[in-house]
């Protein structure tokens, strides 16, 4: 189990000898990086199968909690930090000019992303936060066009706001604790933070951790930064970076804030997301941009699901964050050879019937059309929108059906397209063979989750009955504190 | 309507510092981390400077984050920045003044730089101020005769091995059945120079890794700015 | 004592607050790149009033003498980390301000957000969004008259 601390440091080892393996020999510089990400992907598959009910907390360095880091391995941690191997090892980045500095980042970016979902400190949390951030200023402006770098510009003002705000945020709540352990916190978080200053602490990392997450108003970068960002990294970052700010953000109300103005404000925000996100979509006229609005919506949904109390919004959220979690990125694969306009689109299907295939499966479940599991992850959300009694939460469960409805409407426009007449236009030249592949596993993927959707269903469960112990994550990290 | 957003933004902003304010205590909490550390960090880790230990020790994960961020900075620095174009032009050469002065300084500064990080756990200092000293003792020379190539294979290579051997530290602990990042060898005596165990080590490849790093940044905008002069 | 912290959490604010109006307010790059450091800062000695005392001293053995009330070594390790944070990201910040300089001649933030409008337009072959022609009803009506390659 202390091997999980692998999955950090190797990437990052392998990340800072990039440069020198490649001045003895740009072969082995170039397989390093897969190899090393394909390592990590096996112990942490390796971990989740030894994983059961129990967790594990690593101590670094040796020191028991408060005083040192604490790194927490829950089946959701894992399960995490996993995906981002993983999904770092599919989307690899493999042209372009500076390859090694571009593998160099990716490498980073699977180290950071992995301790992102394993580390239960928070200004531990804050750093590797800000490590990703960093991480993908490099990768959106790796094409180096102007449109770009401004992007990219404007991208990390809106992060490093965030980030400032974030740190504000855990500034006040170690002024009321005087600890940043969060299994401490959990403890003293009724008798110390639940007031004002807890309240503003939550909104201030809320918004801080939401610019990853795309939450509602700090996400201003998303349509700019995927439309100029290579399709692979747009894909990494809507696929599996937000998925990381998002899971920060529930173990913050899982184990700190439980005042439920929080789950409103997260609720309010949710609602808002998902309400420009699929209007803006519905507006867009070229392929990247419906995509980033798109993803937006989703990311809404995502936090409405998570600001239902208890286990069940957990569990919710967390079926519809894995279900993007593999559409998002297939579906970016794709844009690599189909951004720009839509109309170019027309037609497309007679010249690569594969992908328009592909494009309209993934469309389906993002829809929510049974029997894709994409419509099992919205069932689950709208029943336990519904089982709430505040309004809102009914509201919220209408909001989510709006958006459907709008998905339906603009991607099977854009689908329907696909097999119009192509009116002597030149299709767009044909995908890459690794990119189709790539976006076909995932697609296969959702395919073969169809057919086994209730035993993941249980599996699902039990990952988030766990995370929502509070009193396993306090036992697990500091197991004399618990009275 | 942009100003008046903002306006509205910044309006919220002072009511939400207004609700801290009022319920702040500004006295300060007592810090449960920071007292058991202060009891603890002499026998446990061996520095007589308790931020070492913390930064070094109890929360070195944090410090190997924070040298992959400025060694991230400084990759994609080199990414957005691209190669200088050829027969770019450079800065003029310097006047006598800051010439002399550079040639002047760079032995003092190279012996403070390390003179702080080899003492950072003893006294207030350590890898970082170090590392930040010894990039500019680099540096100087650059401002004072522009177009002077900075070796970016030497930099590159300290940079690679310094970071490298912070990871291959924590990871011959791991590997000697303790945590990642453990400090091990010998405590010492607190205040002593040959103390604090592998905390020393850890700061030396600190400072050097800083000071490459920010070297190799500050050397990389100097050249790409002279290029568009 | 009371009124000390009063002042040094009134001073930690303000440059937050300072730091967010740059932020917001101004339309050059470089202010704006200002602003993220000021809110920095101010972020940065938020944390280090966390646990603030007045009379402590700072945690360091000097000539094997232990202090009797020492500051909190936490926040001051973090504050150094958050520091180092926000040099690696001015750097890269700054970096991007030149290249864009560079490339478009302006830092006016405004202007940029319009070449880059214009540019990620073009590239993919639609009108602009604010321009007269947008939106239009999607194909089959109005497929002819795009593809401005």
């Amino acid at each position: 189990m202390n091997n999980l601390a692998l999955m950090i440091a190797l990437p990052l080892i392998a990340a800072f000898l990039l440069p020198v393996i490649n001045r003895v020999s740009s072969l082995a510089a170039r397989w390093t990086g897969p190899l090393v990400v394909l390592v990590t992907s096996v112990i942490g598959i390796m971990a989740w199968t030894q994983l059961g009910a129990n967790a594990v907390a690593i101590e670094l360095g040796g020191f028991r909690p408060p005083l040192g880091i604490t790194l927490y391995a829950d089946q959701l941690a894992v399960l995490f930090a996993i995906a981002v191997s993983v999904g770092t090892l599919l989307l690899w980045p493999d042209d372009g000019e500076d390859r090694i500095r571009q593998s160099t980042l990716t490498l980073i970016l699977a180290a950071s992303g992995s301790g992102l979902a394993l580390s239960g400190d928070l200004f531990n949390i804050y750093v590797l936060y800000e490590l990703v951030a960093v991480v993908s200023y490099g990768l959106v402006a790796s094409k180096g066009t102007p449109g770009s770098l401004a992007a990219t510009m404007r991208y990390l003002i809106v992060s490093a706001f965030g980030a400032a705000l974030a740190l504000t945020g855990i500034a006040l709540v170690y002024q009321a604790t005087g600890t940043l352990n969060l299994a401490q916190l959990s403890q003293l978080a009724p008798t110390h933070l639940n007031n004002m200053q807890g309240l503003a602490a939550f909104v201030l990392m809320l918004v801080g951790f939401g610019v990853k997450a795309e939450l509602f108003p700090v996400n201003t970068w998303v349509p700019e930064v995927y439309a100029t960002a290579p399709a692979r990294v747009s894909g990494l970052l809507a696929g599996v970076v937000s998925k990381l700010a998002l899971l920060i953000i529930v173990r913050l109300l899982v184990l700190v804030f439980h005042q439920p103005e929080a789950l409103q404000i997260m609720l309010v925000l949710g609602i808002l997301g998902v309400v420009t996100g699929e209007l803006a979509a519905w507006r867009a006229r070229d392929f990247n941009r419906m995509l980033a609005f798109s993803s937006i919506g989703q990311l809404g949904i995502m936090f409405i699901a998570f600001s239902i109390p208890g286990q069940a919004g957990i569990f919710a959220g967390l079926a519809v964050a894995l279900h993007h979690l593999l559409v998002k990125p297939a579906m970016f694969l794709l844009a690599e050879r189909w951004g720009g306009s839509l109309a170019k689109l027309a037609g497309v299907a007679h010249s690569s019937p594969l992908g328009a295939a592909l494009f309209i499966l993934l469309a389906l479940s993002l829809i929510g059309v049974p029997p894709l599991p994409g419509f099992w992850a919205k069932l689950l959300v709208m029943i336990n929108l519904m089982a709430q009694e505040s309004s809102l939460y009914t509201l919220g469960a209408w909001i989510i059906m709006g958006g459907a409805a709008l998905e339906a409407n603009y991607l099977f426009r854009v689908a329907g397209s696909f097999y119009h007449r192509a009116d002597g236009q030149t299709p767009p030249a044909a995908h890459r063979p690794r990119d189709l592949a790539t976006a076909a596993l995932l697609g296969a993927t959702l395919a073969v989750g169809m057919f086994v959707i209730m035993p993941l269903a249980e599996q699902l469960e039990g990952v988030a009955d766990q995370a929502a112990d509070r009193d396993h994550y306090v036992q697990t990290v500091n197991p004399e504190a618990l009275p | 309507m942009q100003r008046f957003t903002s306006a509205l933004f910044l309006l919220g902003l002072g009511l939400l510092i207004t609700a801290i304010f009022q319920h702040m205590d500004f006295t300060g909490t007592l810090p449960i981390a920071g007292d058991a550390i202060n009891a603890a960090a002499a026998q446990q880790t061996g520095a007589a400077n308790f931020v070492t230990a913390v930064v070094l020790g109890y929360r070195g994960f944090d410090t190997l984050l924070e040298l992959t961020i400025l060694f991230t900075a400084a990759t994609a620095g080199g990414l957005v920045l691209g190669k200088p174009r050829a027969g770019a032009k450079h800065d003029p050469q310097a006047g006598f003044i800051l010439r002399a002065g550079a040639d002047l300084f760079f032995p003092l500064l190279l012996v403070v730089g390390l003179y702080i990080i080899v003492h950072g756990h003893l006294t207030p200092g350590g890898g970082f101020q170090g590392g930040v000293i010894l990039a500019v003792a680099f540096f100087l020379p650059l401002l004072a005769r522009p177009g002077t190539p900075m070796s970016h294979k030497a930099v590159s290579l300290i940079e690679g091995l310094a970071g490298a051997s912070f990871i291959l530290i924590g990871l011959l602990a791991m590997f000697g059945g303790e945590a990642f990042l453990t400090p091990m060898l010998d405590k010492g005596q607190p205040g002593e120079l040959l103390s604090a165990g592998s905390l020393p080590l850890l700061y030396i490849a600190v400072g050097l890794k800083v000071g490459s790093e920010l070297a190799g940044l500050l050397a990389h905008m100097a050249a790409t700015e002279a290029s568009d002069a | 004592m009371m009124d000390t912290g009063l002042i040094l959490h009134t001073g930690a604010f303000g440059l937050i607050v300072i730091g967010i109006a740059g932020i917001v307010l101004s339309s050059h790059l470089i202010r704006i790149i200002f602003g993220i450091a000021l809110l920095e800062a101010g972020a940065n000695l938020l944390l280090l009033l966390a646990t603030w005392h007045e009379g402590t001293s700072a945690p360091i053995i000097v000539d094997g003498h232990i202090p009797a009330v020492m500051a909190d070594p936490v926040p001051q390790a973090l504050v150094l980390t958050a520091i180092v944070i926000g040099v690696g990201i001015l750097a890269l910040a700054l970096s991007l301000a030149l290249r864009i300089q560079q490339a478009w001649g302006t830092l006016d933030i405004r202007e940029i957000r319009q070449r880059m409008e214009e540019e990620i337009a073009d590239t993919a072959g639609v009108d602009l969004p604010s321009s007269p022609h947008a939106p239009k009803p999607f194909p089959p009506v109005a497929a002819k008259q795009e593809g401005r390659s």
